[in-house]
């Protein structure tokens, strides 16, 4: 499948109701549209409640929405399928009883992955990320950045060309979270996947991203769609830029209500 | 590390301390021998039942009594409790009702097994089975609460079936807290054996310390109170250096 491989995201008149069988629903996500091309790092921010996590879920094959339509890769997403798209959820997400390296090779045990493929896959995947000495470490050994880079690695053992990461970096502290985040700048420069990234940080999201979608509170819609423009590689003082101020700001005016 | 050493040498010094007044208290006059003897003859007493071949058919009989209930009522409970717990009209159904079945005290039902199974074998592990299910079944409510909705959701991200959400995520997510009811289980499950053959039965450990107690043989009494706790401990103390190895598994 070819055309699955491609990397695009393409959402159209995407509409979610919660409650929807029960007659009287709510109103969650509303007329979505938005296509990412091959490659490019998209952040989605919104107030809280406004269904991005939610949204997110339903591009990874999570949850149904009510009416319109995803494609990843080209194909439409109905189901989980992680050859396609990786996912990377919060911090505690990994299994407390498996090693950082079982961890990475769960996906890859699902699909019976003989252990010789998967522990030269999950080792990579570790190297990646930079964490191939503690591969043999638990979670709880581990520190929150270190546990995330876990997660970064085991959504890209099946090397997908798509990666989803709900808030990733949340419960981190400030200074790890801008680590990571530049931690995660390096692997996508490296891996060349498409990312879109839920973030409710607005400057994680200029930081990080070529493009930023912002959401407006419930019914979700998609009201700003923000071209970064600053230059790559970035650095800490790009936040202090005229320009990243100028991007925060019209952001903020969005979301404030 | 100096913390640690004085802490287990408070706890040395006080069992010390205990047995020690234990040995001295009747032989001075401090307590009535009759009613306490020195610990020195309870250990006499026990090195003479470990000796005697006419000790082990009881404390055989206990032993298999308590390990069937214990094999019954584990596995039963913990299916019952897994069921009820998964299932939200179960759930709001039959959880309140085994809370209140826990809360009445299992002996006044007692004679009620005596009339209807007598008081042989299958009188004490029906019995054994009553005083125990309802503890494991609670204990796989909190089993089945502990699995964590975010692991739920990374498994199935990575297109898990449900056989396999069963064994690589419920299964070992539970684990720490089913050892919990493994535990509780024999504690609870060894007092409601002995409990049964110190009211009525023909052997086992309680018919002897019943039969002791009535006839003043209190060396021989201590004697089997020593090795009871003994087990209990030693059997308590294992599962629970277990859980403590997969404490970091609640994460």
């Amino acid at each position: 499948m070819p055309a699955a491989t491609d990397g695009t995201v393409a959402v159209s008149s995407l509409s979610h109701t919660y409650g929807a069988e029960s007659g009287e629903g709510t109103l969650a996500l509303q007329d979505i549209d938005f296509s990412v091309a091959k490659g490019r790092f998209v952040s989605i921010v919104g107030p809280s409640g406004c269904g991005k996590s939610s949204l997110l879920m339903m591009l990874a094959g999570l949850r149904h929405p009510t009416s319109g339509e995803i494609l990843c890769g080209g194909a439409p997403v109905k189901k989980p399928d992680p050859e396609r798209i990786g996912v990377v959820f919060q911090e505690a997400s990994l299994f407390p009883w498996l090693s950082a390296r079982k961890n990475v090779e769960f996906p890859l045990s699902l699909r019976g992955v003989p252990q010789k493929v998967r522990t030269e896959k999950a080792l990579h995947a570790l190297e990646l990320v930079g964490l191939k000495d503690f591969a043999e470490r638990l979670p709880h050994e581990l520190s929150g950045g270190m546990k995330q880079r876990v997660s970064i690695a085991r959504g890209l053992v099946q090397d997908p060309q798509i990666l989803m990461m709900d808030e990733p970096f949340a419960a981190l502290d400030e200074q790890t979270r801008f680590s990571m985040g530049d931690e995660l700048l390096r692997i996508w420069d490296e891996t060349h996947k498409t990312i879109l990234f839920v973030t409710h940080s607005l400057s994680e999201a200029l930081y990080l991203s070529d493009e930023v979608l912002v959401m407006s509170a419930r019914p979700g819609r998609i009201i700003d769609r923000i071209e970064v423009d600053l230059p790559r590689p970035r650095t800490f003082e790009v936040m202090s830029s005229p320009r990243f101020v100028e991007l925060r700001e019209r952001i903020w005016q969005q979301i404030r209500h | 590390m100096l913390r640690f050493r004085s802490i287990w040498f408070a706890r040395l010094a006080i069992i010390l301390a205990f047995f020690a007044l234990w040995e001295i208290a009747p032989r001075v006059g401090l307590m009535n021998e009759r009613l306490l003897p020195p610990l020195s003859d309870v250990i006499a007493a026990l090195i003479g039942l470990l000796g005697s071949a006419s000790f082990y058919p009881h404390l055989g009989t206990t032993l298999f009594q308590t390990l069937l209930a214990f094999l019954i009522a584990v596995p039963a409970g913990a299916i019952l409790g897994i069921l009820i717990a998964e299932n939200r009209f179960a759930s709001e159904v039959f959880k309140p009702l085994v809370f209140f079945i826990f809360s009445i005290p299992k002996s006044i039902f007692l004679p009620m097994f005596i009339l209807a199974f007598g008081i042989g074998l299958t009188q004490k592990v029906a019995f054994g089975v009553f005083s125990t299910i309802f503890i494991v079944m609670m204990t796989a409510f909190a089993a089945i609460a502990s699995v964590k909705e975010e692991h739920l959701r990374v498994a199935r991200s990575y297109g898990a079936s449900t056989m396999q959400v069963v064994l690589r995520v419920y299964l070992p997510s539970m684990t720490p807290v089913l050892l919990e009811a493994v535990r509780l289980a024999m504690i609870f499950n060894f007092t409601g054996i002995l409990l049964a053959e110190m009211y009525a039965s023909r052997r086992g450990l309680g018919n002897l310390i019943g039969t002791w107690g009535m006839s003043f043989q209190l060396d021989q009494l201590l004697a089997a109170i020593i090795l009871i706790s003994g087990l209990s401990i030693v059997f308590n103390e294992t599962i629970r250096a277990l859980e403590l190895r997969l404490e970091h598994w609640r994460g």
